[in-house]
């Protein structure tokens, strides 16, 4: 009893920061977004938002870009986590050093990068213009390539390290197996560590996919405000036309999307690390 | 036999490695070339090379004002995260107090939930509540964001340590609070410290609570550099990007020394 006191009175300021700063003013964005004006329960800005092409327009943008991105990570980034399961202790920090760098860099100077390299006379339009592809002024700024490639870049960690972990658990002697019975490396890889490799691929798409999908300051700064997604929309509402019950009905679909993918996600972390 | 992995395949391997080593870092080493340059554009190749853009920024008073904020905030952030990230990862650790587990799904919670929903949240229920943001509000906010990672950091040390040498400390006659700050804190030292260096960078590096929440009492450096990326960009914004990653780097070294990089991952 009294160890449990004790435990209190350590815990107590944490979990009332808790409960004032964080979980009051998420709650305060569910009941606003359910709100009018008198405080009376009302549907019309979740409707507006999913009856309005521009927005529903704004809601597949996202996902769409969401979902290539998810796709590129996990191409990209399966054969990393592999060489970085299989190859030598020093190897691997190298590479999670070289990981952890854009993950831990502010990002707005990451995707300041971006901006010099895809920007008019930048380095790739500047390379895609001696290759005689394009001309002069090309840009590759406000564009989706460009959200996507910055992306990328910011996401890609998060992949790596969830594959990692689980590829690091994978017995070696199953690949040795299957290479004995016959299998090319290719096919080892394919019907032996892939299928093992599952539970980390799918909890790093899924982290992979919502974080995508909740960003908004590389999509703002790289695609430009003509090619608004779910985030940027919400924070030109809240910050431009100062609607914040319809700021706060975007989040609620933006929560609701992110826990309907977290959930699983939980699960399966939960199973990869234990 | 079974042959080895095909040459054909180590020779993509390596190529492929180095693509995105080059993906990767590339971005930061261009921003670090930009500031080198002589001219008065953002170009890459710099023309020329000279140090006048890093002396603009250390002679700008919104650079060293910006600068100022993030470091006071930063530091602020890192007190208040690092106490009630290390003392919530011991209560969470020794599982006695009931619903350790909910608590503990809920303090990470900030790591998964949308920044940007939290981020809405805050600036509604403080303009409500108590009217204008200020720094207090961008403390309160980067604190509840920091602390799951000195959580993370310090459970991580504290499921390695020996769970009774408290006890002996206890026999031994040491008071609950003596045993805390005698024998849990020291074991758990090593992942406070981790802990505690993650949570400045998250604050010194953080951008979207600060452009929510943003008034110009709080102009961090981040926001300084968004601002000027969506108006009128030059060379010294790369040459304060070049400070801030040189400083991420830094921060990286040291938790790598203090704590192993490879643990940060796990």
């Amino acid at each position: 009893m009294h160890s449990i006191k004790l435990d209190l009175s350590i815990a107590a300021p944490g979990i009332l920061l808790l409960l004032i700063a964080f979980v009051l003013p998420v709650t305060g964005i569910l009941v606003l977004g359910i709100e009018n004006a008198e405080g009376s329960f009302t549907s019309a800005h979740l409707v507006k938002f999913l009856t309005d092409p521009f927005y529903l327009a704004i809601a597949w943008r996202t996902v769409k870009l969401s979902l290539i991105i998810t796709a590129i990570c996990f191409i990209a980034g399966f054969p990393l986590a592999y060489i970085m399961a299989r190859g030598g202790p020093k190897l691997r920090l190298w590479l999670l050093i070289v990981i952890t760098l854009p993950l831990m860099t502010s990002v707005v100077v990451r995707t300041f990068g971006w901006m010099v390299i895809l920007g008019r006379g930048g380095l790739v339009p500047q390379a895609l213009n001696m290759l005689g592809l394009v001309n002069r002024n090309f840009t590759l700024m406000q564009t989706e390539t460009a959200i996507v490639v910055g992306m990328v870049q910011v996401l890609f960690p998060f992949m790596v390290l969830s594959i990692l972990g689980v590829v690091t658990k994978i017995d070696r002697r199953l690949e040795e197996a299957a290479r004995v019975m016959g299998c090319s490396f290719i096919q080892a890889m394919r019907s032996v560590v892939l299928p093992l490799a599952m539970p980390g691929v799918v909890a790093g798409s899924l982290l992979v996919f919502t974080l995508s999908a909740s960003y908004f300051i590389t999509p703002t700064l790289l695609g430009g405000t003509r090619l608004p997604v779910l985030a940027s929309s919400i924070y030109e509402t809240a910050t431009k036309t100062l609607d914040w019950h319809f700021a706060a009905a975007q989040s609620i679909v933006l929560l609701i999307g992110v826990l309907a993918l977290l959930v699983p996600y939980t699960r399966l972390s939960g199973k990869a690390n234990g | 036999m079974v042959k080895g992995i095909p040459v054909s395949i180590k020779f993509f391997a390596v190529a492929y490695v180095a693509a995105i080593i080059l993906f990767l870092i590339g971005p930061l080493v261009v921003v670090a070339g930009v500031s080198f340059t002589a001219g008065d554009y953002v170009t890459f190749p710099p023309q020329g090379t000279s140090l006048r853009w890093y002396e603009a920024i250390v002679t700008s008073p919104v650079y060293l004002d910006a600068a100022w904020t993030s470091l006071k905030l930063a530091v602020l952030v890192t007190i208040s995260a690092t106490v009630i990230g290390a003392a919530m990862a011991i209560v969470i650790h020794r599982q006695r107090l009931p619903g350790t587990t909910f608590i503990g799904g809920m303090f990470l919670a900030p790591l998964v939930l949308p920044t940007i929903v939290f981020a809405l949240g805050l600036l509604i229920a403080w303009s409500s509540y108590w009217g204008a943001t200020s720094l207090l509000t961008l403390w309160i906010g980067h604190t509840v964001i920091a602390i799951p990672y000195v959580i993370r950091t310090t459970l991580a040390v504290l499921a390695t340590s020996d769970k009774f040498l408290e006890e002996a400390g206890r026999t031994l006659g040491a008071g609950p609070w003596k045993a805390i700050f005698y024998v849990v804190l020291p074991q758990a030292m090593q992942g406070i410290a981790a802990g505690a260096f993650f949570a400045f960078n998250i604050s010194f590096d953080e951008a979207i609570l600060s452009l929510f929440l943003r008034s110009p009492e709080i102009m961090t450096l981040p926001i300084q550099i968004y601002t000027q990326l969506e108006f009128s960009p030059d060379p010294s914004i790369a040459a304060a990007s070049t400070l801030m990653i040189l400083l991420t780097v830094i921060m990286i070294l040291i938790i790598d020394r203090l704590f192993g990089i490879q643990r940060v991952a796990g």
